[in-house]
């Protein structure tokens, strides 16, 4: 027991100096390629997808570990995608909220005028623009099931 | 900056088929962007080259080439080929679909409106192209390999455009220095400082740099073993301060090689290779790279600097007292 927590606590050590020393190394070490050029957009957009497999992403895997500039850019569009991504969210549920009582009310004003004809559907709201004139003429037509 | 090789002839000529079909498909979809199948198709060709011929000595089989030529995300690729060919109705296409998109990501980017507005100027006279090679003009599209997103792709466009918006108007700053806050100045001194007092201070001085140098060796030798991913994952959380959370996405395709590699051994993964990867499950991937490093770091202390565990002990313990100041670092590594 005292044995798992003293290896816990250099865990935790090794952890706080991992934090200090791979920022230094990154930018002592993080730039310097030995005749290597950057990563092109295509392929930082195809990795940041994860859209490449093991054997086409392992040479950029391996290039950003040693180049901060295009490592950079990597977590910058990672957290770009990120933000991107919870405000499609957002969108998405805001129209769903607002879509979805103009749906119910459909399906509702659908299902009653099966029912009870088409006069029923005038207590839905989006029908109050109809004339009286198109009211009264509006005859009811009986549901197909009962015409059989 | 993918190695340059290539993948057999003979081995692409037997996916033709392939491509046709994914060309007919295409075209069936947008009839009118002018794209025809010997240019559609060498853009395939170009594509698998690129991704595939990277993973050489070992030719891909017929089999891993299909899959790949099949994974291309045809339809944006097609609109691209389109638009680097000047297709009206290609261009008119890309508008529709992307070029709100485009603002907004500028506009996220981008400290101001202007700049923002620069950004996608200068973005649409790239993907137009101003620069001509034996009498063809040279469009930014034809970069695009339909291997990830045409979003995705413009984003990085993006990107680019105002770091170099950025560089232009700050002569000779380098990204690392526009980027990222480094602590220099007064924070070199703190390691450096000279030994006061008597001998025995010298000597504990002396037997303190032993050990600070130590250390210094077997974090860099323990970091250095690791495996490629473990690194990029220590140094995505570490030094570019991404958020697990942000982690969490970046591994969320399933088919992603990172999620491969850090999950493989994990059961459920094999109940379920589609499962959502949590916070929770990237920091006990980080947890998993912390036990290593530290295995790493005594078995090199031990070997390489023939230290007793206590003596590693000590090691620990000097270099968390000094973590006050990252200058330990930084003045031992660059001596």
């Amino acid at each position: 027991m005292e044995n798992k927590r003293t290896i816990d606590s250099q865990d935790a050590q090794i952890k706080r100096l991992l934090d200090s020393f791979l920022p230094v190394r990154s930018s002592v070490n993080g730039s310097e390629l030995s005749g290597d050029t950057h990563l092109d957009e295509d392929s930082l957009a195809a990795f940041v997808e994860g859209n490449l497999n093991q054997r086409q992403s392992q040479p950029l895997v391996k290039h950003l570990t040693n180049c901060s500039f295009c490592r950079h850019i990597t977590a910058e569009l990672i957290k770009l995608d990120y933000v991107f991504a919870q405000v499609e969210e957002t969108r998405s549920l805001n129209y769903a909220n607002e879509t979805e009582p103009t749906k119910a009310s459909e399906v509702l004003s659908g299902l009653l005028s099966r029912i009870f004809g088409d006069s029923a559907s005038a207590v839905f709201a989006h029908n109050e623009a109809e004339t009286g004139e198109e009211k009264d003429s509006a005859k009811p037509e009986p549901p197909e099931e009962n015409q059989k | 900056m993918l190695p340059e090789s290539s993948i057999n002839t003979d081995l692409i000529s037997k996916c033709e088929p392939l491509m046709d079909e994914i060309f007919a498909r295409c075209h069936a979809n947008s009839p009118n962007f002018g794209v025809r199948s010997d240019c559609f198709k060498d853009s395939l060709r170009k594509t698998a080259q690129k991704y595939l011929a990277s993973a050489l000595p070992d030719q891909p089989n017929l089999e891993e080439l299909q899959n790949f030529l099949s994974q291309v995300l045809a339809d944006d690729l097609f609109l691209a080929v389109g638009c680097a060919n000047g297709s009206e109705l290609a261009w008119w296409e890309f508008d529709q679909q992307h070029r709100s998109y485009l603002e907004r990501v500028a506009r996220h980017l981008a400290k101001t409106e202007i700049d923002a507005q620069d950004v996608i100027d200068t973005v649409y006279v790239e993907l137009y192209g101003t620069r001509v090679v034996d009498g063809e003009r040279v469009s930014k599209f034809a970069t695009y390999s339909g291997r990830g997103s045409l979003r995705g792709w413009l984003r990085t466009v993006i990107w680019h455009s105002l770091v170099d918006l950025h560089r232009t108007s700050h002569d000779e700053v380098s990204l690392d220095e526009m980027t990222e806050t480094v602590g220099e100045g007064s924070a070199h001194a703190a390691f450096a400082e000279s030994p006061r007092g008597g001998e025995s201070e010298m000597l504990e001085h002396i037997s303190k740099e032993r050990y600070r140098k130590a250390t210094l060796y077997g974090l860099e030798k323990a970091f250095a073993n690791l495996d490629d991913h473990e690194k990029l994952l220590l140094l995505y959380y570490h030094v570019d301060n991404l958020k697990l959370r942000e982690i969490a996405r970046l591994v969320e395709n399933e088919s992603s090689p990172l999620r491969d590699w850090l999950q493989r051994k994990s059961a459920t993964r094999e109940k379920e290779p589609a499962s959502r990867v949590h916070e929770s499950t990237i920091m006990r991937w980080l947890e998993k790279c912390y036990a290593k490093v530290l295995q790493n770091f005594r078995s090199e202390l031990q070997t390489g600097h023939k230290l007793k565990s206590e003596e590693i002990d000590i090691c620990l313990s000097l270099a968390t007292e000094d973590l006050a100041g990252a200058s330990l670092y930084r003045n031992l590594m660059t001596t």
